[in-house]
């Protein structure tokens, strides 16, 4: 079916002082020649001056194929149900939600019905987040947590109410829970409207950008550094002690261009720990490095992986570890009021430190050295519910088998995936398949040819108590034999 | 009986076409004329002249409007006014003779999709996502009911206007009349009651010998309550949501949509409880319109296959007669009296037939 036939939908959500009602306001005044139509499901604190607002109350149902998760907005079906009596329709529908709202029946509602999919394409989910209030709001509640979930863009607003270091934390913590989501750090929700409309989110015809960091491989570590060391006796230091006399120490430039696709530059100043618990210590890696550079450091993953997988030597609290010429692992009894540990270097030069947990999380650093260079990896924290899951792998799958896990999983997992959406290369098959689910709600089809890229399966899943090695499994069970 | 008896013919004797989608459509008591809402928002009048006869003639004037679309139109029983609402939120009563606004008022935060008036015309019941409200003929707030805790998705009042039946998800509230309020200028009030059934209620039919009330269910399942005693049933085995129900006029035949087939339940003897309902079959795609003859046994229905059908149920297995629409039919509605169907197109056509019997 053509897409400029169908209209497109974005849903805004957003806790109350969010800022929903100012961005909208933003898009309704724009200039950009749309006839937008509005449904608000609550009087914003701000009233929106636009004649074409439509006023509804929330209802959810259940829809009928049984399923607990599969509910819809009844209002919204109602009000699509007769905007679709307009010969000339709208450009464009926004959906504001109440501050409470769970997204998923929102989303939902547009997979229920084929005559729904004809003429209306859900563009995306945006998602604002006040910046001051997110992290109490996650502490809190469900839904702020399943707004970021579901969310494709994020708008981090109101960041001038907090200090860059609490913004840093805020949008790790939100990346934790949506590692696809764009992310936009907004003052008074000034993004241009081309983030926020028109983004296509939904679109199995566009290309879909499932990118970010979280795609990576999952390394068992988040950050490693190069520093220059001496031979002999160094000290690694955790805790907040003395903590803020390096805190913008770190000579390290922080180039948000507010379009946080790739989040590798981010070396959080927070210095609040998360509060992990680790009763295997925390592990780090020394590994001895060729030169101080970023390329060093890189070449060193591997080699960083596999001492990961080796035991650790334990270390106690003010102990001492011998490194050996290859290298050491560690785990570093921390006390999280503030603990040292002497690492004797049996050679000058550089050396990589590969650390399990961002070091701002503890104040972890080598007393009186800097890192010549570093590297922040996707963040692998365990302390959200909700999270997201990233596969990359280059083998064919086989269709059928396919189909049999994303029943399996749909049925077995479909209340606790918020968000799936990926890139599959089938054997024998010269076409991407790419698919989107909210829930257990799927569409996927068959798109255009592989051609010249990388054939590549990628997929992203989103949601609450999601098991990587569960994900994984079934994944491999896919793979063409 | 003899087979010709019962030969019925829709005989077309109007048409106009509007600039709109015709949403909802309402015939003046007297049958002289229509009041329409389109899905633009635009309310018309249509006046009808020479029914009876040939060369009957329609005519539109446009009555104001309604921003955004129109939702619904109802026309006084007691003919001195008619009623639209629209997705502005707005309900206007308008005066009959000239469509002017006698009152507008925004009965809640959401749509007023459904409106009825009350069989005297001094109450219009206006259902308003999760609220109910009551209004008088002049639009001053009658009463408010508490909010439901679904949209109400249906409303009807019983013949004799003492009940008003809301469908809601869970079952169907009934507002009754309890005597005139201390309050007096404010008249009646009405205290209401709730029918439960653990399913979405989607369409009010009361039979007009008040014996039983019927809705379609979205489970695809129709649910009855036998009035006046404790009992209820249901009738499941539909494949898809149940939300068209009519009464035929002397209580015996219940129709209601199962996708593109009618079916009626007959009520005669022991009830349809343990019985095969009745199969209309001719339409090819979904039914949207369907409704019984006021007071009488012929039905017409009209679907998305561009098919309007007469049948008479339980006389005849087939259809008596049928016309192809130039669009997918969008609104039916008889006559007061019987005699005449208007039907609304989604492209704009309204065509009024003439129920002609022959033999």
């Amino acid at each position: 079916m053509p897409n400029t036939d169908r209209v497109p939908v974005t849903v805004l959500t957003g806790f109350l002082g969010s800022g929903k009602t100012t961005l909208l306001n933003r898009i309704l005044t724009e200039n950009h020649g749309k006839r937008i139509a509005v449904i608000e499901n609550e009087f914003g604190e701000v009233g929106v001056d636009h004649e074409l607002v439509i006023g509804a109350e929330e209802e959810i149902f259940e829809s009928n194929n049984g399923c607990i998760c599969c509910t819809v907005r009844g209002d919204l079906l109602r009000i699509l149900g007769q905007l679709l009596k307009r010969r000339d329709r709208f450009d464009y529908i926004i959906i504001e939600t109440t501050g409470m709202a769970d997204p998923g029946p929102v989303a939902q509602t547009f997979f229920l019905d084929e005559d729904f999919k004809k003429q209306f394409l859900l563009d995306a989910i945006v998602t604002l987040v006040d910046a001051r209030h997110i992290e109490q709001h996650l502490d809190q509640m469900d839904e702020p947590g399943q707004q970021v979930a579901f969310a494709d863009v994020l708008l981090l607003n109101k960041t001038d109410l907090v200090t860059p270091a609490e913004l840093e934390r805020i949008e790790r913590r939100v990346r934790a829970i949506n590692g696809t989501a764009r992310i936009f750090r907004t003052h008074n929700a000034d993004v241009p409207i081309a983030s926020v409309l028109d983004v296509g989110a939904f679109d199995l015809t566009r290309a879909l950008a499932v990118d970010g960091d979280f795609l990576e491989p999952q390394y068992p570590f988040e950050w490693a550094g190069a520093y220059a060391l001496p031979a002999g006796e160094v000290t690694l230091r955790t805790g907040a002690a003395d903590a803020h006399a390096d805190h913008h120490d770190h000579g390290h430039d922080h180039d948000h261009d507010h379009d946080h696709d790739h989040s590798h530059d981010h070396t959080a100043h927070d210095h609040d720990a998360h509060g992990h618990e680790h009763a295997g210590g925390l592990s780090v890696v020394l590994l001895p490095l060729a030169d101080g550079s970023a390329a060093s450091l890189d070449a060193a993953i591997e080699q960083a992986v596999r001492a990961f997988a080796e035991p650790a030597v334990a270390v106690e609290c003010g102990g001492a570890v011998a490194v050996a010429p290859a290298g050491v692992h560690a785990a570093l009894q921390i006390d999280h009021d503030g603990s040292a540990f002497a690492f004797r270097l049996p050679r000058a030069g550089h050396w990589a430190v590969f650390c399990e947990h961002a070091p701002v999380e503890f104040g972890l650093r080598l007393q009186g050295f800097e890192p010549s260079s570093q590297r922040a990896f996707a963040s692998h924290h365990h302390d959200e519910e909700i999270a997201s899951v990233g596969l990359a792998d280059s083998r064919e799958l086989d269709p059928a088998r396919v189909n049999d896990w994303f029943s399996h999983l749909l049925q077995s997992r479909g209340a606790d995936i918020f968000r799936m959406k990926g890139v599959l290369s089938l054997r024998g098959e010269p076409r991407r398949y790419v698919f989107h689910g909210v829930h257990m709600m799927f569409d996927g089809q068959l798109e255009q040819p592989w051609g010249a890229r990388t054939r590549q399966n990628r997929l992203v899943f989103i949601g609450r108590n999601l098991d990587r090695a569960e994900l994984e499994a079934g994944f491999e069970s896919c793979v063409a034999r | 009986m003899a087979a010709s008896r019962d030969h019925a013919v829709l005989d077309p004797r109007a048409a106009l076409t509007l600039d709109d989608y015709v949403v909802s459509a309402a015939w003046a008591p007297d049958g002289s004329a229509l009041a329409v809402v389109g899905g633009e928002g635009r309310v018309f009048r249509i006046a009808i002249e020479g029914l009876d006869r040939r060369g009957a003639r329609l005519s539109a004037a446009a009555a104001g409007s309604h921003a955004i679309g129109g939702l619904a139109a109802v026309w006084s029983p007691a003919g001195d006014a008619f009623a639209t609402s629209g997705q502005d939120n707005t309900v206007v009563i308008r005066e009959a003779l000239s469509g002017a606004a006698r009152a507008t008022f925004r009965p809640g935060m959401a749509w007023s999709e459904h409106l009825a008036y009350s069989p005297d015309g001094t109450q219009l019941a206006v259902a308003s996502g999760k609220g109910l409200s009551l209004w008088s003929r002049d639009g001053t707030l009658l009463q408010r009911f508490a909010a439901q805790p679904g949209s109400v998705a249906a409303l009807a009042w019983d013949r004799t206007g003492r009940e008003l039946g809301a469908a809601l998800n869970g079952g169907m509230l009934i507002a009754s009349r309890a005597g005139v309020a201390k309050d007096a200028d404010k008249g009646e009030c009405f205290v209401t009651r709730q029918l439960k059934w653990p399913g979405q209620c989607l369409s009010v039919a009361w039979s007009p010998n008040g014996r039983v009330l019927a809705s379609g269910v979205g489970d695809g399942s129709v649910h009855f309550w036998y009035l006046g005693t404790s009992r209820d049933s249901q009738m499941r085995g539909y494949p898809g949501r149940v939300n068209l129900t009519s009464w035929s006029g002397n209580s015996r035949y219940l129709a209601t949509n199962a996708a593109n087939d009618v079916v009626a339940w007959d009520f005669s003897g022991r009830g349809p409880e343990g019985s095969k309902p009745i199969v209309l079959r001719g339409h090819t795609e979904a039914i949207d319109c369907l409704a019984f003859q006021p007071g009488g046994s012929y039905l017409v229905s009209a679907g998305r296959d561009w098919r309007l059908s007469l049948w008479l149920p339980g006389k005849a297995a087939m259809a008596l007669d049928a016309h192809l629409t130039d669009a997918e039919a969008s609104c039916l509605c008889w006559s007061p009296d019987g005699n005449y169907v208007a039907v609304g197109e989604r492209k704009g056509k309204v065509t009024v037939f003439a129920l002609s019997r022959s033999g």
